[in-house]
């Protein structure tokens, strides 16, 4: 076999071997769907040229260059014009819609966009940026719908302006105030005896922060070009979204990519006055009154952070609870989480689910009255109690409605609104997904932006990489912080049987603790080891302050798929939480006692 | 009118958002008007009162997110009413003027930009010197 006839570089040579042909298809004799590739394009009666891989002996060189300059490494791999079409889906893809003999005939269409964000926040920002790096047309659409309370805000999403930053700020105002009394212990002394919270200032420096974010993303978008369109976007077909602006003018834009980074919003229950009168996270973070004694309903990480939080400035907060605590995370540490907000001031109502919403007073804040039963109760056994503010934290739903889908025909799940997607994309080969829209993905805002990123590339600059979704760090910014990696207890049960782990376990007790005279055994870890893989640590938990400091680094350790024996070789830093992850030794078989003692 | 009132008007420390019209209804204000500090309405507004200005103007982008803006905002306007009308100041929002401020390049506040006959001269970002602010308005005057 002889090997194809060149001279010089066979990437230079593979490029104007595309460029030399107006439609070329490498191939391999062997291959039925370069044989169905080829059949399409002879019955359309156009010329093009096959080069057969299996017929040359450096067939393989050939299409590693391939993979390099189109990102495909199989065959067949079809170019037209000189431009990357893809394999022999989307060739009979691009048939049926009527787009291949244009191609052909260099009749095109020019879409106003290479790529269109729909959705501003963390995810679809870092995409267009990325995109807009690599040279293409992009354009960003972010439309803010009021809450139903009213509250709109800036560019940048739900981490932004109604998520992880005014909780993690908010969260540590409620942490300052602790310190203030530990402060005590550690000889400052303060001039009134206990101190108070002004919500109205924390809210303003909140807010001027994250009005400075929405800024600095605007001037972001400007410096890449990125263009930017404050409007709702709704897909007229595969190419073609309506833009509507604030005062309803309708605009056309067209693009030959889009991805769908809409996130989410918080689910307000179907009950009576919850809309009328409740608030969500969405509102809480712009609250421009304290709001009093609170009822959060649910037991999702925003209910117990919230809650959290609004009781760390000395609000009676009261936690409204239909089940167990955070849902999908390791229940032992959910429990742990509850008990220690018990103990600092959170009142539980456990297993009750709310009936309705009455408000008994207007007010800044008002007084509202609230009607609950037992989870598995009758009406009859209903109570009711009085709160200036209800805050519904039981979930959110994925913004995917009214956004034009069943006109392009994008698949999703119909139980929650999600999207299905492979690798990102949907079933609508031009049409992608990232972020809080994607079905069972996490939902968090590094992830987005890991997807966003990497689909520019995959998309614009023929790279592989796919982001990992395993093994991703997160933590709950409860009063005493949780932060995990990988499998939740039960979870790790589930998948591997309880005698094929290990799980190692101790309490701790922060250093700074003791001068302070706080409670004893509340701060936790545990590793999860798989025996079966030389006691590979597949989950990661941590019950303490700076959780989400201690967490990151042992993402990357498990990332690199670290061991027990790897965690044990490591030397600690003394005096740290972190620490105590180098020295585990107590096993939960072991039934030994691991009550924290001293250092 | 109380003194304190009165004198706010003179040092040129108002805000005249909400009611512009009552400066030309009011002989008080209407005396004022010829050194005045205004609050960019629209992109109308802007080209109306600061590119067709016959006057040297300066342009304050500012935030009500803005710390240094705060600090920066009362004293421009102090400067300038020292200057007697021969130099106007227009205070441009940049979350109400968004497109305003993109399009003239503004990424930190405040930044201040000086305008002759609708043509940007010169601008400077950040809380600044007095001195260095008069220097800067000087500049932008015509030459007496």
């Amino acid at each position: 076999m002889p090997p194809v006839a060149f001279s010089g570089d066979l990437k230079e040579w593979v490029q104007n071997t595309i460029n030399c042909h107006k439609v070329m298809v490498f191939s391999k004799t062997t291959c039925p769907f370069c044989a169905k590739v080829k059949e399409l394009l002879q019955s359309l009666k156009v010329e093009y040229y096959a080069l057969e891989l299996d017929q040359i002996s450096n067939g393989s060189d050939v299409q590693q260059q391939l993979l390099e300059l189109s990102g495909q490494r199989t065959v067949p791999n079809v170019f037209i014009n000189g431009k990357h079409l893809g394999g022999c889906d989307a060739t009979i893809q691009a048939n049926t819609e009527g787009r291949l003999l244009k191609m052909i005939n260099g009749e095109e269409e020019e879409y106003d966009y290479d790529l269109v964000v729909i959705g501003g926040g963390s995810g679809g920002l870092a995409c267009s940026k990325a995109a807009a790096d690599l040279g293409k047309r992009v354009a960003v659409l972010d439309f803010v719908k009021p809450s139903p309370q009213g509250t709109t805000w800036g560019l940048g999403g739900t981490c932004v302006n109604v998520g992880c930053i005014p909780k993690k700020l908010m969260h540590q105002a409620a942490l300052l105030g602790h310190s203030l009394e530990d402060a005590k212990n550690y000889g400052w002394q303060l001039q009134e005896e206990t101190a108070k919270h002004n919500w109205e200032k924390m809210k303003d420096s909140v807010q001027d922060h994250i009005g400075s974010l929405n800024w600095g993303y605007r001037v972001q978008l400007r410096d890449k070009t990125v263009q930017y369109l404050n409007a709702y976007g709704t897909f007229v077909d595969q190419h073609k979204i309506k833009a509507t602006n604030k005062r309803g003018k309708v605009t056309e834009v067209t693009s030959a990519n889009f991805v769908i980074a809409t996130g989410g919003r918080p689910r307000i229950p179907d009950i009576p006055g919850a809309k009328e009168f409740g608030i969500s996270s969405d509102d809480l973070f712009s609250l421009p009154y304290c709001p009093g004694k609170t009822l959060v309903i649910g037991a999702s990480y925003v209910a117990l952070e919230c809650a959290g939080f609004l009781a760390g400035l000395g609000l009676d907060v009261t936690l409204m609870v239909r089940s167990i605590l955070l849902r999908g995370f390791d229940q032992q540490m959910a429990e742990k989480i509850g008990d220690y907000m018990e103990n600092h001031g959170v009142k539980f109502l456990r297993q009750y689910v709310p009936l309705k919403v009455e408000r008994l007073q207007e007010g800044t804040p008002g007084l509202l009255k609230v009607t609950a039963k037992p989870t598995s109760g009758a009406e009859s056994d209903s109570i009711t109690g009085e709160y200036n503010t209800v805050l519904f934290a039981v979930g959110r739903d994925a913004c995917t409605e009214n956004i034009g889908l069943d006109n392009i025909g994008v698949r999703y799940n119909t139980k929650n609104g999600k999207l299905f997607a492979t690798n990102e994309q949907t079933n609508i080969s031009n049409v992608y997904a990232i972020g809080d829209v994607l079905d069972e993905k996490p939902e968090l805002t590094p992830v987005a932006i890991q997807a966003g990123k990497l689909l520019a590339e995959r998309l614009f600059n023929g790279s592989t990489k796919q982001v990992d979704y395993t093994n991703v760090a997160t933590t709950v910014f409860t009063p005493l912080e949780y932060g995990c990696i990988g499998l939740a207890e039960e979870d790790a049960i589930a998948q591997f049987g309880q005698d094929n782990l290990e799980v190692y376990h101790t309490n701790f007790q922060p250093l700074e603790y003791t001068v302070a005279h706080r409670e004893e055994n509340v701060c936790y870890g545990k590793l999860i080891c798989l025996k079966t893989d030389n006691q590979r640590v597949i989950g990661f938990h941590v019950l303490g302050p700076n959780a989400g400091e201690i967490t990151q680094g042992y993402a990357l350790a498990m990332k690199l798929g670290a061991t027990k024996d790897d965690f044990d070789n490591t030397i600690g830093i003394h005096p740290t939480c972190s620490e105590v992850f180098t020295t585990l030794s107590v096993t939960k078989s072991s039934g030994g006692d691991v009550k924290a003692a001293g250092c | 009118m109380s003194q304190a009132a009165v004198h706010r008007l003179l040092s040129g420390v108002r805000c005249l958002r909400k009611t512009p019209q009552m400066f030309g209804t009011n002989p008080l204000f209407a005396a004022q008007q010829r050194w005045l500090t205004f609050n960019v309405q629209d992109e109308k507004d802007f080209k109306d009162r600061v590119l067709e200005n016959d006057k040297p103007v300066l342009v304050d982008f500012t935030a009500s997110w803005c710390g240094p803006c705060k600090i920066l905002g009362p004293r421009l306007e102090t400067i300038v009413a020292g200057y007697k009308g021969r130099v106007e100041l227009a205070k441009v929002d940049i979350d109400e003027h968004q497109d305003l401020a993109i399009k003239f390049g503004i990424s930190s506040v405040p930044t201040v930009i000086g305008m002759v006959k609708g043509e940007k001269k010169s601008q400077f970002v950040g809380v600044t010197e007095d001195d260095l602010i008069e220097a800067f308005i000087e500049k932008l005057l015509p030459p007496s």
